[in-house]
């Protein structure tokens, strides 16, 4: 009765849109799991009993180290740049969020290329001082090599949420602490560590998810995980079934670091939202401190972006003339169309969902806002593997209908771009998502209520009010979607049409085949866009807000 | 009656805010809802504009039913004025973009017409080019009352009106409001802690405690029959 009563409310254009999208976003994920317990595989027996638990050691291994690696690297430069002034801490606060410009896979081949036989260091030191090195020392095509850039190039996550975490929301704790005659370590260890959990367990996260999603750089350091054992079934053995059972499997794993976040997150809130946010005062280091602090930010910036960055730039003016023809230029409209394409529906996906659930207090409205936000935590092999069979199914129900019709059959959904497309929406709809819920956040509810009793239907007050109000979430919404698609790797290499190339399959293709120099172009045009939304992102709007 | 207001049920999650609430208003009465924050009677605002909808009762105004088991119309068609607490005025809009937003199906001379009475309503008319933040808090106040006012609304409602004003300008914006209201002939509901407010404006105040009401028909019978300082302890 009650629930009866509510349901006008409900109806309008912005319930059945999002319901739609909703259901468009589980359809592949659920198909996987139908499967998984439905189907059959030929070579699955195989797979459980030679390749799994090879696949589950090399993710564990890769998982624990990394996640250990970035949370020790992460927490300690939030701590610094936090607490502490030093020398060029300004600049290094935002430059160590570079290192997420350049995508592991790029960063991968671009060590390679920088310690292998030909590479920089063991030509001068050969040609220098006739120095031959021990190849095992410089050979990084390993899973420690793997963890090593896993860690340098995925650590800002938990930089940036420790950072944000530490600068607004310790300053009285971490101040009371000093006080009390702590020093530095003890407050680091017992202090900064235990109460910048909830960020810490965020951010580390992301990573563990990104390097489940990752298939390049496994791929490339010859390291097998589940990514390219999904690859292996489904193109080397055609055995598609297969390839979901393993998604599948995959998918449990996500689910359990999920599961894993929320607990070790606790019920315990270390945050205090009804207090009013006093960022925390550094400290001014002297003397041998300020150099270490320094150095070690140096260090890790230098690794990270600087060294690998000099290097692409390098390789880019060797091999420019051989790179740069209108093949190329063909490269760079086709990423940027999929990207604009792809970013644009998700801002409408997006906002379409994230008005829905503003006005709404339901477990619907909420259960939407979740399942948006799910397409982010499962890998890209994984979607690829869902909306193909999805996009396989559809095509074979249509194939019959086009028969009917007279017009001559075709696999027309199944390899177009449009598959594509739906995969980035389906897989980068949380980006947008979230910068759109924080800015419907910060307006409140308060102006459409105001624009509605003035006589405005919901969708007049959007698009009058809302979209107005919102204008910048929307853009930068629409930025993070771009970037992220722009870099986007093992998705586009399943679903992509025949001889569409982007820049990030092209760079990957080039170094895969033992082209590393002539990869680099296409590297540094991601890199350098990248770089530059990093920068805009974290620099520019920290500046506005202060 | 104008307003009727019948058993009216409402809970936000398990709790009940609003509890059998009943109330009925005859045309052109300013009626003062007077409670303590929480007692639900901000709740009651939002379900007689239809930005909640009731668990269980019947709301009409002049004579519509607004809401009931079959019905519920949408807060956009009842057309009722409201001024927020905070004014909610579009900040990208200029002082008249935001009086002419809710003057729909105007023609343009009839909308710049119906601006310039709102604006000399609430004598502000040399502000009509103004954005709402180069405007003072008791300024901003008497723009949203005019917007509110601008579509010729059935019923008014307010919700803490005075809330964000200092004391000084509060005293002097109330007198000015009653007036304005009473010269527009509108039935107008308004929402405070402040039984000074309340005094000053209203024909009639209800209060509210745990999301029920209770009524006293005039001023004079609160203050006859219940001495100011047992005023907290009633009910």
């Amino acid at each position: 009765m009650k629930w009866l009563r509510k349901l006008p409310g409900y109806m309008n254009i912005w319930t059945w849109l999002s319901l739609i999208i909703v259901v468009l976003i589980l359809l592949p994920n659920v198909t996987i799991f139908i499967n998984f317990f439905t189907q059959e595989a030929e070579n699955w027996g195989h797979i459980q009993e030679f390749i799994l638990p090879d696949l589950l050691k090399n993710t564990s291994l890769l998982m624990v180290f990394t996640g250990i690696l970035s949370i020790l690297i992460g927490t300690s430069l939030a701590w610094l740049t936090s607490a502490y002034d030093f020398p060029m801490k300004r600049f290094f606060k935002w430059a160590l969020i570079l290192p997420l410009a350049i995508p592991p896979y790029i960063a991968g081949y671009t060590y390679n290329g920088i310690l292998n036989y030909t590479g920089v260091i063991q030509t001068t030191l050969r040609n220098r001082w006739g120095m031959e090195v021990d190849q095992k020392y410089f050979d990084i095509l390993t899973l420690p090599g793997a963890v090593f850039i896993f860690t340098l190039f995925l650590y800002p996550y938990v930089y940036t949420i420790t950072r944000a975490f530490l600068a607004n929301q310790s300053a009285s704790i971490i101040e009371n602490a000093r006080l009390l005659g702590r020093n530095a370590w003890e407050i680091y260890f017992r202090i900064v560590l235990p109460i910048s959990r909830g960020a810490i367990v965020g951010g580390v996260s992301l990573v563990l998810l990104e390097v489940l999603n990752d298939y390049g750089l496994v791929q490339y350091f010859g390291v097998p995980t589940f990514s390219t054992a999904i690859f292996q079934t489904w193109f080397g053995m055609n055995d598609l079934t297969s390839a979901i059972k393993l998604s599948a499997t995959l998918m449990f794993i996500v689910f359990g670091i999920l599961v894993l976040e929320k607990v070790l997150r606790g019920r315990k809130k270390y945050s205090y939202s009804n207090a009013k946010v006093r960022p925390l005062t550094p400290i001014t280091l002297k003397g041998g401190k300020a150099w270490a602090a320094f150095s070690y930010s140096l260090i890790v910036f230098s690794l990270g972006f600087l060294i690998p960055f000099i290097q692409l730039v390098d390789w880019m003016f060797l091999t420019y003339d051989k790179i740069a023809s209108p093949e190329f230029t063909s490269l760079i409209t086709n990423s940027l169309v999929v990207s604009f394409i792809g970013a644009a529906m998700i801002v409408v996906f997006a906002v379409i969902i994230a008005n829905f659930a503003r006005m709404h207090h339901s477990i619907v409205s909420k259960s939407a806002a979740r399942v948006t936000i799910l397409g982010y935590s499962i890998p890209g092999a994984v979607i690829a593997v869902g909306i193909s069979t999805v996009f396989i199914q559809i095509d074979q129900v249509l194939f019959g209908f086009y028969d009917m019709i007279g017009i001559t059959p075709t696999l027309a959904l199944s390899t177009s771009l449009f598959m594509l497309i739906s995969a980035y929406v389906i897989r980068f709809l949380a980006v947008g998502y979230n910068s759109i819920e924080s800015g419907f956040d910060k307006v409140g509810n308060k102006f459409t209520e105001a624009s509605r009793m003035l006589g405005m239907n919901v969708t007049k007050s959007f698009f009058k009010v809302d979209a107005r109000m919102i204008r910048g979430s929307l853009v930068s919404a629409f930025i993070l979607a771009f970037i992220e698609i722009l870099k986007e790797l093992p998705l586009t290499l399943i679903l992509r049409p025949f001889n569409f190339d982007t820049l990030s399959t092209k760079a990957f293709q080039y170094a895969s085949d033992e082209q590393i120099h002539e990869a680099s172009l296409a590297s540094i045009i991601i890199v350098l866009i990248s770089g530059v939304a990093i920068y805009v992102f974290h620099q520019v709007l920290e500046k506005e807000q202060n | 009656m104008f307003v009727q207001i019948k058993d009216l049920c409402f809970s936000y999650g398990k709790e009940n805010t609003i509890q059998n609430f009943n109330l009925s208003i005859n045309q052109g009465q300013i009626v003062s809802i007077l409670g303590e924050s929480g007692s639900g009677k901000s709740t009651v605002l939002r379900l007689l504009c239809g930005l909640e909808t009731p668990n269980r009762g019947e709301i009409s105004i002049g004579g519509d039913v607004m809401t009931d088991d079959r019905r519920f119309v949408l807060p956009e068609k009842r057309g009722i004025g409201m001024v927020f607490q905070d004014y909610a005025l579009f900040p990208h809009m200029t002082v008249a973009e935001n009086i002419q937003f809710g003057l729909k199906g105007y023609g343009r001379k009839a909308k710049k017409q119906r601006t310039d009475e709102v604006l000399e309503l609430v004598n502000m008319t040399t502000l009509a080019k103004r954005y709402p933040h180069e405007l003072s808090g008791g300024q901003q106040q008497r723009i949203a009352l005019a917007r509110a006012l601008a579509p010729k609304p059935s019923l008014l409602l307010l919700d803490e009106p005075f809330s964000n004003l200092d004391a000084d300008l509060q005293i002097k914006i109330r007198s000015e409001l009653k007036e304005i209201i009473k010269q527009t002939g509108t039935t107008s509901i308004f929402v405070t802690h402040d039984r000074e407010d309340s005094k000053a404006i209203a024909d009639r105040i209800i209060t509210m405690r745990d999301g029920s009401a209770y009524d006293w028909d005039s001023i004079c019978t609160i203050k006859s029959e219940f001495p100011e300082e047992q005023w907290t302890t009633v009910q």
